[in-house]
């Protein structure tokens, strides 16, 4: 009687194994496209069995395991970091091309070309009021245009700090929730299969923006480091970080007026900045730091397009100031057109513009020579379109081409980013596949171990049928 | 070769390499022996290509095939060494579980030896 009393325990042993199983199943199936769930699966222990020792065997169940591989889930956040730095390239880029016109009907290129031909028009009719005004109304356009594009560009500036402060925000919100599932996993919640999706669920998310190592901790909790060095979360804390706008050192900056420069940093003061090499977040800093100063300038460089306003417009001020308006006697000089902040070199484009007080009579057409030229000016301003000497040309290339140049050079970094983004969309999705395979539920799976488990059920059922027959019949016979 | 005919090469070879984007995209043992057939078409028939460069780098529509070849050769390239790479790591942490660490600190090589092959 006793053996069959154990062996009813051991049957139902074996139930409450199988019901385990059955929940993780279900769990499984529930959460099969929850963001971060990893396949969960519940181990079955063998009891011994030696029936001279009164052991008759059976099954328990044991822990539940996670299918999480740590590796996978590596690879996937490392190419969702850079597929994060390639979709705000793209979205960067594409802003930023916005600005430079490439196809010559319109901004710079399109103003520079009216201009050159109302160069050649007045050439053409040096003594004409109707010549020289059309020269200062189109040298006014190309003032607007140029303080069009600073403008553009310096507003884009602006948008691209405020977006970093935006992810900065994000990168500390999300830290935040990865120290408050620590702290619940550290009050007890450890083998919480939901605690653990979210965990991870917010790290992929994370990923996106920053470069970071995530390490679990012997206690359960995830540690979290910038660039593998800097804390982000530690337990249950966070070490926000902060962005800053560094503006240029007045004792050692070649330009000190220049914008300033983008920096981010730990909680403990440390400029972090070079370290973040991956993500939104290095992207828009590379935007700040080093695309958009290409244009507008800092510490070291005034930019290329207040380069070009100013040598552009000293190139046809001397021209103009080195002629004369009248023979004279005495001669009359002409006056500069163009004026600009002449205190500050990276302002030079948004601050161009033609100097109300220049009235078409003013205008310089006479070279004085010997010998003397009568539309010696306006003929040497037009060559500015296709110059031959060195004096009239920028970094070697007329003032056209030098636009060119830099409108190249933004359609050159779209064109990279954009087949960059599409190469890291395909790597993003290769490494969720292979993690998909490593950890997550595959319903076909799921549905054998339900028949499975199913089965075992039936065979137990009709265990405990003969079992209660045996322990009637054995109660039969005692009472008879 | 003609500018159109080569073209047509081209995007052929293009065709093989994105089929071969799309099995490493979702690898497996059979996606992956698809692929090496892929790439390896790809490889010959770029091979039988014979251009005249100077004259065809001159064709913009077949400037522009060059250029979608090239994306779509860089995407396979980004794959095929991502999946090396996650396969290494692997290789590298069964290493350390099999074989511990050598002296300089990495991981013991994995040694393969008496390999089983079921054929039939």
């Amino acid at each position: 009687m006793s053996n069959l009393l154990s062996t009813l325990l051991s049957t139902a042993g074996a139930l409450d194994a199988y019901t385990q199983v059955l929940n993780v199943t279900q769990t499984n199936v529930a959460n099969a496209n929850t963001p971060g769930y990893a396949k969960q699966t519940q181990t079955l222990q063998a009891l011994p069995f030696d029936p001279s020792m009164g052991s008759t065997g059976g099954v328990r169940a044991g822990e539940v395991q996670s299918s999480r591989d740590r590796f996978a889930e590596q690879a996937v956040r490392q190419q969702t970091t850079l597929l994060g730095q390639a979709q705000q390239n793209v979205n960067s880029f594409t802003s930023l091309q916005a600005l430079f016109d490439i196809s010559g009907g319109s901004g710079i290129p399109a103003a520079l070309n009216n201009l050159f031909q109302s160069f050649s028009a007045w050439g053409q009719s040096p003594n004409s009021t109707v010549a020289r005004q059309t020269v200062i109304q189109n040298a006014t356009a190309v003032a607007d245009a140029f303080q069009q594009t600073a403008t553009g560009l310096a507003r884009m500036a602006q948008d691209t700090t405020q977006q970093l402060q935006e992810a900065v925000t994000q990168i500390n919100r999300m830290a935040g929730l990865v120290a408050g599932y620590n702290k619940q996993i550290l009050n007890g919640d450890r083998s919480d299969a939901g605690l653990d999706a979210q965990i991870n669920s917010t790290l992929e998310e994370l990923s996106q923006y920053v470069n970071f190592t995530a390490t679990p901790q012997s206690d359960g909790s995830m540690t979290v480091l910038i660039n593998g060095q800097t804390p982000l979360v530690i337990g249950d804390q966070t070490y926000d970080i902060l962005q800053q706008a560094v503006p240029p050192d007045p004792a050692t900056a070649a330009y000190p007026g220049a914008p300033p420069h983008q920096s981010i940093v730990a909680y403990d003061g440390a400029d972090i900045t070079s370290g973040i090499t991956s993500g939104r977040l290095a992207s828009l800093l590379n935007l700040t730091n080093s695309v958009l100063p290409n244009y507008l300038g800092d510490a070291s460089h005034p930019g290329d397009l207040n380069d070009m306003a100013k040598q552009f417009a000293d190139c046809v001020n001397n021209l103009l100031t080195s002629g004369n308006v009248s023979d004279g006697p005495p001669p009359v000089s002409g006056v500069p057109l163009f004026t600009y902040d002449t205190n500050n070199d990276t302002n030079v484009a948004m601050t161009l513009s033609v100097d109300p007080s220049v009235t078409p009579d003013q205008l310089a057409a006479i070279t004085p020579g010997p010998p003397e030229v009568s539309n010696g000016v306006p003929l040497a301003l037009s060559q500015l379109s296709n110059p031959h000497d060195t004096t009239f040309e920028i970094n070697g290339a007329s003032y056209s081409e030098f636009y060119g140049s830099m409108a190249t050079r933004v359609g050159n970094l779209l064109n990279d980013a954009t087949n960059e983004l599409q190469v890291q969309q395909s790597a993003v999705a290769q490494a969720q596949n292979v993690r998909q395979q490593l950890s997550g539920v595959s319903l076909d799976e799921e549905a054998a171990i339900l028949l499975q488990f199913q089965q075992g059920y039936e065979a137990n059922s009709k265990l405990i049928t003969v079992l209660e027959q045996l322990s009637q019949d054995t109660i039969n016979m005692m009472t008879t | 070769m003609p500018a159109a005919h080569a073209a047509e090469r081209l995007a052929a070879v293009r065709s093989e390499v994105e089929r071969a984007c799309g099995l490493l995209v979702a690898p497996s043992l059979e996606t992956l022996n698809l692929c090496q057939n892929s790439l390896q078409r790809a490889a010959s028939e770029l091979a039988d290509c014979r251009f005249d460069w100077p004259q065809a780098r001159l064709d913009p529509e077949l400037l522009s095939h060059a250029r979608r070849l090239r994306a779509e050769v860089v995407r396979a390239a980004k794959l095929l060494k991502n999946l090396a790479s996650f396969c290494h790591g692997w290789d590298r942490i069964l290493g350390a579980l099999s074989g511990g660490y050598i002296s300089g600190g990495g991981p013991a090589p994995v040694v393969r030896q008496g390999t089983v092959c079921c054929q039939g």
